[in-house]
């Protein structure tokens, strides 16, 4: 062997190696989230089983029989791979209530008639219907916090948008400043910015319980999105200062000697360039104020957030895993697409100054 | 004044006029809640001036527990974080096919609202949940049988805890930790390699005082988070069972409300909370240099 050779060897060892570490964080980063995503998609039945299956069925494999008080449904277990016995009864009505809210692959009670029908010629009687996958996420929707989860979704999104608009505009002028102007006290300014957003959202949710009340706004979503805005204005300050400090005067100057005004170079120039800075400071506002639970907790009563619905229903979903599974993933949705937009944002943030 | 001075006037005028809308939305809702807690904090009922409302946060018999939990917690789940997390930035530091997603894979974790972290880990630490579920398919449990992961002593349920911090948050710290490491000029480190270093000397000689102040950056973040964890120990444990602070402030005022001394309680908790990451955070302005005048700038 070369020497040439033997240091090839070498390098796609330790290149596999390396692929291989990589690959084992990677698995460790996933794994549970992989389970999460897959008890969502579990029917009741499948969730009650121990252990609990791998993979969701996407078919759920029925076999009929005459049975002592009517007729015998079974399902066919892919795990033990036989099948079981689940339901032994007359009461049609009931069968097709068992199998849309247990098995997850409903049948009207006229589809079971046609394959009782069958049962005159042979017996038994196999027939596979496909899962309805988001059974758990239509259950969470009828279910969680009694009824509450859509109005707690819209509620929730509605607290976003009023948290983005104030951050974006107060946050924005002020970013304009720190980037464009230098004045007395900017620096400190800057900086008490910064305490402000590291100082905990829980610690102004306790005495905003009463200047809330008093303004009329405790239990309204107005007054949890100017909660939030604190924390996002502070970050819009931050990274729109950078963004547009990013974006040379000479521009809007450029635009002033073609006989713009002042405020037209800015909305003409400046700010179409800032869009995606501002796009991200958008982001950043939606998942604090998305994310956010315990100011949400304290300064609700009757009209929670969707995290809080989310969270009450985890805390008393000890049997329910599915429904737990799915609430936890409409919640983490949103996030985790948001971040995917602005991880470029994050990844400058984390490696710059930070925040 | 002339014209044309008025007009110098209005232009210096811009800038503040631009900050004003922060500095009266920061007086209005975040000094003004600060003055009303720490205010109300040291009167009692008829607004005189007390110290009742701390006395009695230090006699509730969950506080002691709470303080050392919490401490216990921040201190053994930011080491082992930081760590870890060295380790692999320091492993996986280099170009490689796929790095932009593993880098994007890596954020999932801490992207991951704490209500929806909540939801993962509760499904997989019950006693048939998915982690015991995992193990009997990887042979490490007979049929049947299962781990009752929440059912262990309390040190068990702070290294329950502390792992389930861990998996939300190393991801992340190991990408701050790798931004900084790429930082690093490369001829830095060759340097030391051709004076004779070996990659531990290197490592300790010239790449970590080089890290130095994104180490900083990333431990006293988290340590501001950590402090304030309790979200994940109620949906896993319940409340009252393994106290922390935050916890305290959401059990005197939502699951004991009512009683005369809930608002008191939770304010009181409260203060503490706020005293403790305030100090943090004024520690982490000063290494990281905004109190030194001749700063340049910051992106």
């Amino acid at each position: 062997m070369t020497k040439k050779t033997r240091r090839n060897i070498y390098r796609t060892a330790r290149l596999t190696a390396f692929y291989i570490f990589v690959s084992g964080v990677t698995i460790a980063m996933l794994l549970p989230l992989y389970f999460i995503v897959s008890l969502s998609f579990l029917s009741t039945r499948e969730a009650y089983r121990y252990p609990l299956p791998l993979l969701p069925a996407l078919n759920v494999e029925y076999k009929l029989t005459h049975g002592e008080r009517g007729y015998l449904l079974s399902v066919y277990d892919p795990i033990d791979k036989e099948y079981q016995t689940v339901l032994d009864t007359g009461d049609l009505e009931k069968m097709s209530v068992y199998m849309k809210s247990q098995l997850g692959a409903p049948m009207s009670v006229p589809e079971i008639e046609q394959q009782i029908a069958r049962l005159e010629h042979e017996a038994p009687v196999f027939f596979t219907r496909r899962k309805s996958l988001l059974y758990n996420y239509e259950t969470f929707f009828k279910v969680a916090g009694t009824g509450q989860a859509v109005p707690a979704l819209i509620r929730s999104l509605e607290i976003c948008a009023m948290t983005i608009a104030i951050s974006l505009t107060i946050g924005g002028m002020a970013g304009y400043a720190f980037a464009r102007y230098t004045f007395r006290g900017r620096d400190a300014l800057k900086f008490s910015v910064l305490f402000v957003r590291m100082f905990p959202g829980v610690a102004i949710a306790m005495p905003m319980v009463i200047i809330l009340v008093n303004m009329g706004f405790y239990d309204a979503p107005i007054g949890l999105s100017l909660v939030y805005s604190v924390g996002s204005i502070a970050l819009t300050i931050w990274i729109t200062a950078s963004i547009f400090m990013g974006i040379p005067v000479s521009l809007e100057e450029a635009a002033q000697v073609f006989g713009a005004t002042k405020i037209q170079a800015f909305l003409r120039v400046t700010l179409p360039l800032s869009l995606p800075g501002l796009a991200a400071c958008a982001m950043y506002a939606f998942l604090g104020a998305w994310n956010e639970t315990v100011a949400a907790i304290i300064l609700t009563q009757f009209n929670p957030t969707f995290s809080v619905v989310v969270y009450q229903t985890v805390l008393g979903a000890v049997g329910q895993v599915n429904l737990a599974a799915a609430g936890g993933m409409v919640m983490a949705l949103p996030a985790v697409i948001f971040t995917f937009f602005i991880r470029r944002y994050i990844h400058q943030m984390w490696g710059g100054v930070t925040v | 004044m002339t014209k044309k001075q008025w007009k110098k006037l209005g232009e210096q005028a811009v800038p503040y006029l631009l900050i004003l809308p922060v500095v009266v939305y920061y007086a209005a809702f975040w000094l003004r809640p600060v003055l009303i807690s720490v205010i109300g904090s040291f009167t009692d009922a008829a607004g005189h001036l007390t110290l009742q409302n701390f006395a009695m946060v230090i006699h509730d018999e969950a506080f002691i527990p709470a303080l050392r939990n919490t401490a216990v917690i921040v201190l053994f789940s930011v080491t082992l974080e930081f760590f870890v997390a060295l380790f692999l930035a320091l492993l996986i530091n280099r170009k490689f096919v796929g790095a932009s997603f593993f880098l994007f894979l890596a954020m999932i974790p801490m992207a991951l609202p704490s209500a929806a972290a909540g939801a993962m880990w509760i499904t997989g630490l019950t006693a048939h949940g998915w982690i015991n579920s995992l193990l009997h398919y990887l042979g490490f449990l007979a049929k049947g049988k299962s781990i009752y992961w929440l059912a262990g002593s309390e040190t068990s349920l702070l290294a329950l805890l502390i792992v389930v911090d861990a998996w939300q948050v190393i991801p992340s710290v190991m990408i701050i930790l790798l931004a900084g490491l790429q930082n690093i000029p490369e001829e830095m480190q060759e340097a030391g390699y051709v004076f004779g270093g070996n990659y531990l000397t290197v490592l300790r000689k010239i790449t970590l005082p080089l890290l130095k102040p994104t180490i900083q950056t990333a431990v006293i973040l988290r340590l501001i988070s950590a402090i304030q964890i309790w979200l994940i120990v109620v949906i896993l444990l319940g409340f009252s069972r393994l106290p922390v602070l935050v916890e305290r402030i959401v059990y005197y005022h939502k699951e004991v409300r009512g009683l005369d001394i809930s608002y008191q309680m939770a304010m009181g908790y409260t203060i503490i909370v706020a005293v403790i990451v305030s100090l943090v955070s004024l520690a982490y302005l000063q290494v990281s240099g905004a109190f030194k005048k001749e700063r340049g700038e910051v992106a």
